[in-house]
């Protein structure tokens, strides 16, 4: 009790690091879920567009603007072309269409005119591409035949009135699912930080030299002690589990009291678990606090960017996620997306996240036993 | 002999403690001050008002005749200072850490070249000018400590207990040191709790208690002060309570004890207490062994002017 | 004096194990993570071929103007979809087992079953949409051709003709689009230039060390530097100029690193970059100073209020997620406008994306602004000689 007191004072020193992590990963969830809706029936991904129409009042453009708008997301609130190249650049907006004056007019005379557009590039630019195209080619068909503006107009809405049957067979509520996985990939970099930093912290300010010589010298059964910081350890690290699901219940709702939710919460224990094991592994390597600094960032950065925490595994180059394997955070954000698109939670379906689980375990044992080895080396050493 | 330092009402407070209180002395040329004081007495604090590191609430502090301000170079130059706290560069090696501290006051190089070794031979140090502090041993770390300090041949040293947990050989060899940096004509003021040290080197002491001066004066004026003259302890194994009793009828008796087979008899001011002792002890046929005669010791003196309660 | 004090200065940053690695090794190390998870990440948003399936019935093949658009649409260098022909069973374990986005099916009309809502599933519908509408604008015009040469009174009617060149007509691409947009588009620069941004705030930790050797309150190197007869002034200039020059000697690694090594566009101005360079260094710098003269603790503890001030206008600026810079940019501009590293990250950006130099100029005066006070502020601390308690 002596050894478990003393940890959560000094634990207590470093609040202000927990809160610092704590805050980033609500920051992130929060931004995730800001997008969030829900959504079990077909709904069409629109690009945001912007429209600057030169052409106001001309027919055949307001119809192109109005055709536009029902396809997209329109964003007209930018002011100005470096707010627009801004909002380009940053991806706020994907395809801007900049219809010339007297658009309208030249197409009714017959001619062809350019549109200027800017675009960023991607998939959805390019189905904006595809939207603008698509109504620029039924024009030029159409004008040849039309020679009256609203005869003209009706035919082109006629024809793009019409949309086609479309079923969805998944009954998952794919925005809920994506930010109940983002938020648990990414809450493996806060977890990892945390637990490696503070642990390793706090255990360093009980192995500093003098105060170990102390303890060895003492009436305390030096195993108990030891398994007095262990225990410490661990009920510090449940505690935070405990905490970053609470966090996870606030933000993600309902999800996570139904089976998938567990899974999600038994998955994320394992890995801290895992964690635990790790941060152990590295207090009994090194124990000068500045050093402590720079590992955890290393090892907690380097293994989020590796393993795809921050940014979704499936974007990441395959050598990156083949080395990935040799991480425990790899096994954990698999099973994670292995949940994202799963049909139905039931034994077998759970099995590879199962396997995943005995991985992350496999890996806790290696550095419960890299531990023992290094320690047992020190320990003669001395 | 022109006053080095001269420190008039020197009054220093913090939120609470009152540090210094209304503090007076000087320091002559060519002399080693000692001040004495148990912890949290005001020694450090006078002398880090002297050097202008802190603020005061009263008083005037002048060296060399000038009033001593943060910018007065041409003073702080020839002062020297070894702290209490070992204040080196852990990044640096043992030469470039007294080359830096001496290049703040010598730009010249070949001289300051000079100075360094001479200072590093004077704490004998000459064979570890490569290595790091972290390498050095707690001895070792105070005399390079104390090199930092002199290495420029300050005119005026101060030494803030400067042989604090070092073994005798280091200590003696950073004393006779100090000496040596006096004989080349520096003035030295030196805080310490070692009553001996003070005893060897110094040519006055000042016994400082809650920023107050409780006495000043050369080691034999001190003792002078103390209640006592001469301790002389006997080791008898047997003595009857009526005799112990008469021995309150010597000569200049201030007090006795008996106990282990000791009879510690302390005397006032007098002569031939020695002999009137062992006469009466012979008188009396009692036997003894061994028996001692001492003179007080600044450490009698320093506990009875001070106290004895425990401090901080 | 002046130079041996810059001398030794240099010679302790130099030494100093933790200061080197966060000026210097962390930012390399930041800049490979980086490396590896953005590497990819344009190029999977760009659009990828599509894997679907069709069912094979009677119906698809009579409906020749869809089988004639699937074909062309899956063959070339630029196709947009993978076709699988299959039965209803198969394209269903398909789907199920991720393996394609969706599958059409044709009877009596077209029906599209994908597993959720996403881009790939709208461009498929849309594809769908846009060739029953080719379909219909091909009907329209052979309706309208024959009954032309009905009125011409022309009965021996070339039905192949007309159709071929109704189909011709609608499948021919004549929309003429202009792509003006800037080629450097490439945001995950951003990432870059928010490490460039953190290397130069990290600065500070070399200021605030070597200012703090010098503060007779905070360390007792600093007690024997203020007894010393070297006027405090021309100390502390010294110290700084050495730290700055370590700085940028950290910043110049750097650069050539994320230049050589990870292909970073800074755009083709090299004198504008160096100057962004030296007055972000300047504005970290100045961090350190304030820092360390206002704030009374440890080091430790002052290293970790630089490392989270850091990190925090890092975050602001979109290291941890580029979008977070343009958040904070359109909602709370006066946010990054006190955020050094928000100035840092959006100079690099003017450089590289604007061709004007006004937003740029902008940066370099609001650095030196922010630099300047922040010093003049601490100059107050620093002036300082005397304290109340050491």
């Amino acid at each position: 009790m002596t050894v478990f007191k003393a940890f959560l004072k000094v634990l207590l020193k470093y609040k202000g690091t927990i809160i610092l992590y704590s805050m980033i990963l609500i920051i992130f969830g929060a931004i995730n879920m800001s997008t969030s809706d829900n959504n079990v029936n077909f709904e069409d991904s629109k690009p945001d567009v912007l429209i600057v129409n030169s052409d106001k009042g001309n027919k055949i453009s307001d119809n192109l603007v109005k055709y536009i708008s029902d396809n997209s997301n329109i964003n007209n609130d930018l002011k100005g072309e470096n707010e627009i190249n801004d909002a380009l650049f940053y991806r706020n907006i994907n395809y801007v269409i900049y219809i010339p004056k007297g658009y309208g007019n030249d197409i009714m005379s017959g001619k062809n005119p350019e549109i200027d557009i800017k675009s960023t590039g991607d998939y959805q630019a390019s189905l904006a591409e595809m939207i603008l195209k698509r109504y620029i080619q039924m024009q030029n068909v159409y004008k040849m035949n039309e020679s009256s503006e609203d005869e003209f107009i009706k035919l082109i809405n006629n024809n793009l009135s019409k949309d086609v049957n479309i079923e969805v067979t998944s009954k998952l509520d794919t925005t809920k699912l994506f930010n109940a996985s983002t938020y648990f990939s990414f809450a493996s970099y806060s977890i990892m930080a945390v637990i490696i930093f503070i642990v390793c912290l706090v255990l360093s300010s009980f192995k500093e030299k003098n105060v170990n010589k102390r303890t060895i010298v003492s009436s305390m059964n030096y195993k108990k002690y030891n398994n007095g910081l262990l225990l410490a350890s661990f009920g510090y690290s449940f505690i935070l589990w405990v905490f970053f699901i609470i966090l996870g219940i606030i933000m993600l709702g309902d999800i996570m009291f139904k089976s998938r939710g567990l899974v999600y919460m038994l998955n994320s224990f394992v890995f801290t678990f895992c964690c635990l094991t790790i941060a152990l592994f590295i207090s009994t390597l090194v124990t000068n606090k500045n050093a402590v600094n720079g590992i955890v960032n290393v090892v907690s950065l380097g293994s989020s960017f590796l393993c795809g925490a921050f940014v979704p595994a499936a974007w990441l180059p395959n050598s990156v996620l083949t080395f990935a394997h040799i991480l425990p955070t790899y096994w954990y954000i698999n099973s994670n997306d292995l949940l994202k698109t799963m049909e139905v939670i039931d034994f077998t379906s759970l099995q590879p996240i199962f396997i995943n689980m005995l991985v992350v375990l496999g890996f806790s044992i290696l550095f419960i036993i890299l531990n023992n080895i290094v320690s047992k080396y020190k320990h003669n050493a001395i | 002999m022109k006053n080095v330092i001269e420190v008039k009402n020197l009054t220093k407070e913090y939120k609470k403690l009152k540090a210094v209180d209304d503090l007076s002395f000087e320091v002559k040329e060519g002399e080693i001050l000692g001040l004495l004081g148990p912890n949290g007495s005001g020694k450090s604090t006078t002398i880090n008002c002297i050097l202008s590191l802190l603020n005061f609430q009263n008083g005037s502090i002048k060296i060399f005749g000038k009033v001593m301000k943060p910018d007065s170079y041409d003073l702080k130059r020839q002062i020297g200072v070894v702290f209490q706290e070992v204040a080196v560069f852990e990044e640096l090696t043992v030469y470039d850490n007294v080359d830096y501290f001496c290049g703040l006051y010598i730009s010249d190089k070949k001289t300051r070249e000079k100075y360094v070794n001479e200072a590093l031979e004077l704490v004998g140090l000459l064979d570890y000018k490569k290595f790091y502090p972290k390498q050095l041993s707690g001895g070792l770390l105070r005399r390079l400590n104390i090199a930092c300090g002199t290495s420029h041949k300050p005119k005026l040293i101060f030494l803030d207990e400067p042989t604090v947990a070092v073994d005798p050989q280091s200590r003696n060899n950073i004393l006779e040191g100090i000496k040596k940096l006096r004989d080349n004509g520096a003035s030295i003021v030196y805080t310490t709790h070692y009553m001996e040290e003070v005893e060897i080197l110094c040519d006055r002491i000042i016994i400082l208690d809650k920023g107050k001066i409780l006495a000043s004066g050369t080691a034999s004026d001190l003792k002078e002060l103390s209640d006592i003259d001469e301790k002389i302890t006997v080791e008898i194994e047997k003595i009857d309570e009526a005799i112990l009793n008469q021995i309150s009828n010597l000569n200049n008796i201030d007090d006795y004890t008996f106990e282990m087979n000791i009879l510690t008899v302390k005397y006032k001011k007098g002569k031939n207490n020695l002999g009137g002792l062992i006469n009466f002890l012979k008188k009396n046929n009692v036997t003894y062994n061994k028996i001692f005669s001492e003179r007080p010791t600044l450490n009698d003196v320093f506990l009875s002017l001070t106290g004895k309660g425990l401090r901080d | 004096m002046f130079w041996h004090n810059f001398k030794y200065s240099l010679k302790v940053l130099f030494k100093s194990k933790a200061l080197i690695f966060w000026t210097f090794a962390f930012p390399i190390l930041l800049g490979i993570f980086f490396n590896i998870a953005f590497s990819d990440i344009e190029n999977s948003e760009k659009l990828d071929i599509i894997d679907i399936a069709i069912v094979k019935s009677d119906e698809f093949n009579k409906n020749i103007i869809f089988k004639e658009a699937f074909e062309g649409l899956s063959k070339g260098n630029d196709k947009l979809f993978d076709i699988t022909y299959t039965n209803l069973n198969k394209a269903q374990k398909l789907l199920e087992d991720d393996k394609i986005t969706g599958y059409l099916v044709f009877d009596d009309d077209i029906n599209i079953v994908v597993s959720s809502s996403g881009i790939n599933e709208t461009i498929l519908k849309y594809v769908v949409n846009e060739i029953s509408s080719n379909e219909t604008m091909i009907n329209t015009l052979i309706k309208k051709d024959i009954n032309n040469e009905i009125k011409k009174g022309n009965y021996n009617i070339n039905y192949e003709k007309i159709y071929a060149d109704a189909y011709k007509l609608v499948s021919k691409d004549t929309a003429k689009i202009n792509n003006i947009s800037n080629k450097n588009l490439s945001y995950t620069m951003i990432e870059y230039y928010t490490l460039i941004a953190m290397t130069c705030l990290y600065g500070g930790l070399l200021s605030m060390y070597i200012v703090n050797l010098k503060l007779a309150n905070m360390n007792s190197v600093g007690k024997r530097t203020a007894i010393s007869p070297i006027h405090r002034g021309k100390m502390l200039v010294s110290s700084l100029l050495a730290s700055y020059v370590v700085q940028l000697t950290c910043l110049a690694i750097l650069f050539i690193f994320t230049i050589f090594v990870l292909k970073v566009d800074y755009g083709n101005n090299l004198p504008l970059i160096m100057l962004l360079a030296l007055v972000g260094s300047f504005a970290g710098l100045s961090l350190g100073v304030i820092v360390a003269t206002l704030i009374k603790t440890n080091e430790n503890a002052k290293t970790g209020i630089l490392i989270a001030i850091t990190m925090l206008g890092c975050f602001l600026s979109g290291m941890m997620g580029i979008t977070m810079k343009y958040i904070v940019d359109t909602n709370v501009p006066l946010v990054n406008m006190i955020n050094p590293a928000s100035m840092i990250t959006d100079g690099f950006y003017a450089l590289y994306y604007y061709s004007t130099l006004d937003r740029f100029i902008f940066d370099i005066v609001s650095l030196l602004v922010f630099s300047f006070v922040i010093i003049l502020i601490s100059y107050f601390g620093l002036r300082r000689q005397r304290y109340d308690s050491i």
